[in-house]
């Protein structure tokens, strides 16, 4: 467990933790879930210390049976519970797809009763993990009306959503980035704060070209962005923040202004998130787009595990720089 | 114990009114199947015929406070909980005085308010639904429970498992109850699993378990009394089997021509409301007279709820678009 | 420098050949003297061997395909081709091809901009991929145009201690924006008329009327005499109004509103001069609905108040002219062959050539003059 202190520098990792005891701390509705959280203190040891300081029943050893604890929360929060349940690795959510989907997206829709729930899920890959570890599953669950989804890229994004997330009324789903829990850091403010959900964020303005992404992509175009200098490419980072609801406007502000997108996901390609925000430009701005709309992703596989394999189907920093470079001099 | 004497256990006004309730939902379910046949109502029925004592039975041995998690062929407990006559066919409806307000359909009905978890299409989904909802209660030191309920097919799946060893492993206050009606569709019970008893299952998750003859009313409320009574007092979970036969087909569109005639007539004389009516003559405790009264009472209630259902209005097409998302103004953020 | 690779000849009297089957891809690598095709004539069929390394960046005839001896088939380059589409990693899939059509072609950003900012594109220089216009191009474009103009703005150094910067208001701009483009629009010409108020004068008496409702009324006669003074530039033609809602212009302390008098045909003097009392106080109190300002098609400009005589008003588009009432002076007159004096006003309407010439203009003058000379006026209470 950290403690927040101001002026002190915390990881993503340390960010996420500190918003679960802030928010336990805060409110005696919120409660933990998951595989391996008490005394273990999480697979990635976000829950460190927890049980410890708030009891063996606010954070919750369950079996093995992710559809069966995700349905429990989903009743505990329908009686007015906030809980937060942990997805050893978000590759793990399908076993719950069905409760998440049909019960907890639609419930409110149907006879409103909200569903005040969260669902952390480490996503993404760089780790070596292989098919089942590295995986990026919100794409399944964007098409799911009735769930909010979120994706911070950094400590202070993180922290912030996550309390926003346990605050809101419905179900959120929160995908933390695993590549970025000790790689990235961040100082972050002593006192309470919220990222709002529905709000992307300019991590970076430009004048050339607008990238459109999330998650530890974010940080790759930071990257090509500082290497485009040198020929004179001022890329605009746009960092989603939240998918569902995606921030439009946000989007749309950018392309006027730049005339050129990319979009960029650690996602499949097809049918991914940045297949509907190209959708969205097509429609939306077409009279601003002065070149065509770029998507950059995972190609259509599963994430393979050997390293030059994993090397091939991550998106690279190379592929940014190649694609603004194209796009620019279109 | 004979049949009687536990009959005679109950309190003869709990008898009397669970006897209102299993006549209202047999009315009920009657007319609403009248309608369908009608071409009144689109979309599927799907009524408990035949199976009334124990959606009534375990209603009823619950408090004001205590929350169910039904499934489809538990009428009568979404009627003892309160959702009226007219509700129930402005939801066959998709009127948009129905508790959904025409999101959706047939028993697809639930009420936080009433206690009533609204289930859906996925058998079993309600299971673990209904195992957090009692976690809720031990978290905050409630004396609360809850009763859910699925049939003999929902044990297949992977969510009653789930559900039921969570509900062990952390002795949470809930009831699992299993209307073991023989068929899931035209799937019999030889072909749904390899046991003969689906309370076997109990003992492996490390819970008690009984079995309950499903068409005898007091029975079911008798042992859903005193599972009840366990869970209150921290004992942990119940997992009671109810024997009975689905009547109708899985639902009013199905024939149901798998079944053998026999077993069909077999059950038939067993019927809960026929078995109701012979005990409550043989105790005292009612006659014909009452067996009259009652049923030209629920006709009426009946009646006026078919009409105030028709008479109310549809939800306008934009509607589609309310209610996706909850606000902060539901619940304190 | 890129390798052509023509059909060989395979043997004397051999004019042609049939591509069999490449044997290396498109975009792949091929090193000198390694097979790069297989070739068959009628009489032989051969292994081509590549004669220079690189890659293979356009291949132009297809295996099936027969051709004359000597005619280009493909062509290698030394430098290998990027975001070729064999790459399958998820980024480029597609060429970043310049546009067919090059400098002709005109993005959707491109083509918007021009529109909204009035630019003729052939008049643009493109420097994008294949010649094309881009939108920064019609920035530059734009931004040459504007420094082509000299405007006193342009001087837009820090105000020193002897200026004084007055930040513009919506009014402010609106009107600049309106007077401007109303000009662009119309061809004004003006013409002047000189009226005698003493019949006007004389009925006033004892009467809280101004001079206003007599100079509408007199203008809504005379429209119904020449009705073409009613009317708009349409796309299919000149719209001439029947409904006459007379727009009258209210110097307000930092701009001017134009409230409409609706059907001013239709109502006495009294009413007249109500409404406008009314309309007047609401247009400084900022009280009018938009409504009332819209709508009007003709304006009558009261620009006498301050002792001004003439004028040389802005038409309200989309009418197509204003009459400006100059202040009414006593002056001296010749009438009879005798001087007199008498309480006389300047007429002064602008109006738009375009639409009439200035025989219309003036016979529809003479009659705004007529009217105000020579009317009962008691008949128009």
């Amino acid at each position: 467990m950290t403690t927040a202190t101001a002026g002190r520098e915390v990881t993503y990792l340390e960010a996420i933790s500190q918003a679960l005891d802030e928010e336990m701390a805060r409110d005696e509705r919120v409660f933990l879930m998951g595989e391996d959280i008490g005394p273990y203190g999480g697979a990635f040891r976000i829950t460190e210390g927890f049980q410890q300081k708030y009891g063996e029943w606010r954070v919750l050893d369950t079996p093995l049976s992710e559809s069966g604890f995700v349905g429990a929360a989903i009743g505990a929060a329908m009686m007015g519970m906030r809980p937060v349940v942990e997805m050893q690795f978000a590759d793990f959510i399908s076993c719950a797809f069905d409760q998440i989907t049909e019960v907890a997206a639609k419930n409110h829709y149907r006879w409103g009763a909200p569903v005040p729930l969260v669902i952390r899920a480490p996503f993404g890959g760089g780790v070596h993990g292989g098919p089942f570890h590295s995986e990026c599953p919100e794409g399944w669950f964007f098409h799911s009306p009735g769930l909010k989804l979120v994706a911070p890229s950094t400590p202070y994004d993180a922290k912030g959503l996550l309390k926003a997330a346990i605050r809101d009324p419905n179900p959120v789903i929160y995908f933390e980035h695993k590549f970025l829990y000790r790689r990235i850091k961040g100082v972050l403010p002593a006192e309470d704060f919220i990222v709002p959900i529905g709000k992307a964020d300019v991590k970076r303005a430009g004048s050339d070209v607008s990238v459109i992404t999330y998650g530890a992509m974010v940080h790759l175009a930071l990257e090509a962005a500082e290497l485009l200098v040198k020929d004179g490419i001022e890329l605009e980072i746009v960092d989603l923040r939240t998918l569902i609801p995606l921030d439009k406007e946000a989007i749309y502000q950018s392309v006027r202004k730049t005339g050129k997108a990319i979009t960029l996901h650690e996602d499949n390609k097809t049918g991914g998130i940045g297949a509907e925000v190209a959708a969205l430009l097509a429609e939306e701005c077409f009279d601003s787009l002065d070149g065509p709309i770029m998507r950059i992703a995972a190609p259509d596989t599963p994430v393979p595990f050997s390293t030059p394999l994993e090397e091939f189907f991550l998106p690279k920093v190379s592929d940014i720089v190649a694609a603004a470079k194209k796009l620019a001099a279109y | 114990m004979e049949v009687l004497e536990t009959w005679k256990t109950v309190k003869r006004a709990d008898l009397l009114q669970m006897y209102y309730y299993l006549r209202l939902t047999r009315a009920l379910e009657d007319r609403i199947t009248a309608l369908y046949r009608q071409g009144r109502i689109v979309g599927g029925v799907y009524t408990g015929n035949g199976m009334e004592a124990i959606s009534v039975g375990y209603a009823s041995a619950l408090e004001r406070d205590d929350i169910i998690a039904p499934f489809h062929r538990d009428m009568g407990a979404f009627l003892v909980r309160g959702i009226t006559p007219g509700e129930v066919v402005a939801q066959y409806l998709g009127k948009r005085t129905g508790p959904t307000k025409g999101k959706d359909g047939n028993v697809h009905m639930g009420d936080l308010k009433r206690g009533v978890i609204g289930f859906v299409s996925h058998l079993a989904d309600n299971l673990p639904v209904a195992t957090g909802v009692a976690l809720a209660f031990r978290l905050r030191g409630e004396s609360r429970v809850v009763v859910t309920n699925t049939g003999d097919g929902g044990t297949s799946r992977g969510d009653f498992h789930e559900a039921m060893n969570f509900a062990a492993v952390r002795k949470l206050p809930v009831v699992f109850f299993c209307n073991n009606n023989q068929y899931a569709y035209s799937t019999p019970l030889g072909l749904q699993m390899a046991v003969k008893d689906v309370v076997d299952r109990a003992k492996a998750y490390g819970m008690p378990g009984e079995i309950v003859d499903g068409n005898d009313l007091a029975a079911v409320y008798l042992a859903a009394r005193r599972a009840i009574q366990k869970a209150r007092a921290g004992e942990g979970p119940t997992f009671i089997e109810c024997k009975t036969m689905r009547m109708h087909g899985h639902s009013e569109h199905d024939s149901a021509k798998y079944v053998p005639r026999e077993l069909l007539e077999e059950w038939k004389k067993k019927d809960p409301i026929l078995k109701a009516d012979q005990m409550l003559k043989q105790i005292g405790y009612a006659d014909e007279n009452t067996f009259r009264e009652v049923g030209e009472r629920v006709t009426k209630e009946v009646e006026a709820g078919v009409e105030f259902a028709e008479k109310s209005p549809l939800p306008e097409g934009p509607e589609t678009l309310n209610g996706v998302f909850a606000t902060d103004e539901e619940i304190k953020p | 420098m890129p390798t052509d690779i023509i059909m060989p000849q395979l043997g004397e009297s051999i004019a042609e050949g049939t591509v069999v089957k490449w044997l290396i891809p498109t975009g792949g690598r091929v090193e000198k003297d390694q097979s790069l095709l297989e070739v068959e004539t009628d009489k032989v069929a051969l292994e081509i061997p590549s004669p220079a390394a690189g890659y293979l960046t356009e291949v132009f005839v297809q295996e099936g395909e027969t051709v004359p001896v000597g005619t280009l088939i493909a062509r290698l380059e030394e430098v290998k081709p990027d975001g070729v589409v064999n790459k399958v990693a998820g980024v480029i899939l597609r060429h970043m091809e310049p546009p067919e059509g090059g400098r002709d072609y005109y993005s959707p950003a491109v083509r918007q901009l021009a529109k909204e900012k009035g630019v003729d594109l052939a008049q643009v220089t493109g420097t994008g991929a294949g010649g094309r216009v881009t939108r920064k191009d019609v920035l530059d474009y734009l931004a040459k145009r504007e420094a082509a103009q000299p405007t006193s703005t342009r001087s837009a150094a820090a105000p020193s201690a002897s200026e004084e910067v007055l930040p513009f208001t919506p009014m402010r701009k609106t009107i600049a924006e309106r007077m401007v483009k109303s000009r662009q629009t119309s061809a004004h010409v003006v013409t002047f008329f000189e009226a005698d108020f003493s019949a006007i004068a004389r009925f006033r008496e004892g009467k809280t009327l101004t001079y206003l409702p007599f100079v509408i009324n007199a203008v809504t006669r005379a429209i119904k005499d020449v009705p073409i003074l009613n009317s708009s530039w349409g796309e299919a033609g000149i719209v001439v109004k029947k409904d006459i809602h007379m727009g009258v212009a209210v110097a307000l302390e930092d701009g001017l509103l134009v409230p409409v008098v609706r059907h001013a045909d239709r109502k006495g003097l009294t009413q007249l001069a109500k409404e406008v009392t009314d309309l007047a106080e609401r247009a400084r109190t900022k009280k009018l609905s938009p409504e009332e300002v819209q709508g009007g098609t003709f304006t009558i400009t009261n620009h006498g108040g301050f002792g001004s005589l003439f004028s040389t008003p802005i038409i309200h588009q989309p009418q197509i002219a204003i009459m400006g009432v100059g202040a009414v002076q006593k002056r001296p007159v010749v009438i009879n062959d005798a001087i007199a004096i008498r309480p006389m006003c300047y007429l002064s309407l602008s109006f738009d050539h375009r639409v009439i010439d200035g025989a219309t203009a003036d016979q529809f003058m003479s009659k705004v003059k007529a009217y105000l000379e020579q009317s009962p006026w008691e008949k128009y209470l």
